[in-house]
């Protein structure tokens, strides 16, 4: 991923990083880049709604 | 987790050291990732290596805050580790032979974890710190095998120790529920249920073990089970009272609807169970004000309306909930629509309901579609002709 593409990924997560833990939802194909881009761990929840 | 763990100031701290996702395995959307990662229980939490997508560590089940920090610090450090020499590598203390009982747990192979971890604990020190994790997963490991004396056994063994630990309400009810289910002709039965009952009633009464109410709620649901099996009527009927009053104590000390609703399946199985469906009527209908996107109110509606034979409006529910309904779950809604219109004599429109709901579940995308239900709907249509 180049640099361009890195700083604007992270600038499109910038507002959820307010929670407490910043959940990308639903979305694994970004979680991965990010987590690839920034050398860290991915969490995954899976979850249902029921 | 979201109402009541996620949303924990005390977790900002591990904010920056993953990335997060949180995947609704009913979207279709997801179909791939669980394809790619199956899922054998809800929630489960996986820690995975990003340069290679592996599933480092795997977590089956809620956890409290505690809980959960130890489950990222293991996390990091598997990442961080070489499972495959974890796997190879002969155990020659405890933490080895976690290590590499949590490497086949990751890769789901629940038969090897589950010899791994015992023999983790064969090796282990009593202040061994991973007793607790190594307990709970073990326990999993061993209902994936359907071993359920082997459970007991560890489930008792683990009792004294665990007692004053979130573990305990795992430990106490999965012992209990494997009690219940050791045949009739099991010389110890009796013994064995009698003691799983009292340590599931201690564990419930003792509030200064810090768990999550739905877990507190999972034991009653055990405790139930107990006397409806010792076939004393006013005992489970006492349970479901005490367990009714709990639920309603947790959800009116809820701080957001959210919160709230995450007691309303719970509530639900314990009015159907006192035989009183109309007193979960209007907190349903308060959270289908709450949330209108959302097919649970509607749904359980749909069943509550049900088991008070109100056919018209439990058929309106229903409709309401299959609407908003989406993935696996809606298989389900589509199932209580047939057995409501069923109830009111309509068997044709029961079986196009089924037959709606087969099409959906032999339409689902790898990672949703499952044979086995497929085979229970076919099964449940033929039984109609």
């Amino acid at each position: 991923m180049s640099m361009l593409a890195t700083v604007a990924l992270l600038l499109a997560l910038a507002p959820a990083q307010k929670a407490a833990l910043p959940f990308i939802e639903d979305d694994y194909g970004r979680a991965l880049a990010e987590a690839r881009a920034r050398n860290l761990p991915l969490f995954i929840e899976a979850w249902a709604p029921w | 987790m979201k109402a009541f763990v996620f949303t924990d100031e005390s977790l900002r701290a591990e904010a920056g050291r993953f990335v997060w996702l949180a995947i609704d395995t009913d979207k279709e959307q997801n179909a791939p990732v669980q394809a790619k990662y199956p899922i054998d229980a809800w929630p489960t939490f996986l820690v995975v290596d990003p340069k290679d997508e592996r599933v480092a560590m795997r977590w089956v089940g809620g956890a409290t805050v505690g809980q959960l920090k130890k489950i990222l610090d293991d996390g990091r450090l598997a990442v961080a580790g070489s499972p495959q020499g974890a796997v190879a590598a002969a155990p020659i203390d405890a933490d080895s032979a976690f290590n590499r009982a949590e490497a086949h747990y990751a890769a789901r192979d629940f038969g090897a974890a589950g010899k791994a971890y015992q023999e983790a604990l064969r090796l282990s020190a009593p202040d061994w710190p991973r007793y607790a994790r190594t307990v709970e997963s073990l326990l999993f490991a061993l209902a994936r095998a359907d071993d359920c004396a082997t459970s007991v056994e560890v489930a008792r063994g683990a009792l004294p120790r665990l007692r004053e630990t979130p573990s305990i309400m795992t430990v106490a009810s999965t012992g209990l529920s494997c009690a219940l289910a050791s045949p009739a002709t099991d010389p110890a039965r009796v013994e064995t249920i009698a003691l799983f009952e009292k340590a599931a009633r201690e564990a419930i009464a003792n509030r200064s073990v810090r768990t999550a109410a739905d877990d507190r709620s999972g034991v009653y649901a055990v405790l139930l089970d107990a006397r409806k099996d010792a076939k004393d009527e006013a005992g489970a009927g006492k349970v479901a009272a005490e367990w009714a009053r709990f639920l309603e104590d947790e959800a009116a000390g809820s701080a957001t609807p959210e919160a709230r609703a995450v007691f309303d399946s719970h509530r639900l199985s314990v009015y159907i169970e006192m035989g009183e469906p109309q007193r979960a009527i209007p907190m349903l209908q308060a959270a289908e004000r709450d949330f209108p996107k959302d097919y649970n109110p509607p749904a359980r509606l749909a069943v509550a309306y049900k088991e008070m034979k109100r056919w018209d409006e439990a058929l309106a529910a229903a409709d309401r909930a299959i609407a908003l309904a989406y993935g696996p779950r809606l298989l389900r809604i589509l199932g209580t629509r047939a057995e409501i219109l069923l109830a009111k004599g309509d068997k044709a429109g029961a079986r196009a309901t089924l037959a709606k709901a087969l099409a959906a579940a032999e339409g689902m995308p790898p990672g949703q579609r499952s044979d086995r239900t497929i085979a229970a709907v076919r099964k449940r249509l033929e039984g109609l002709d």
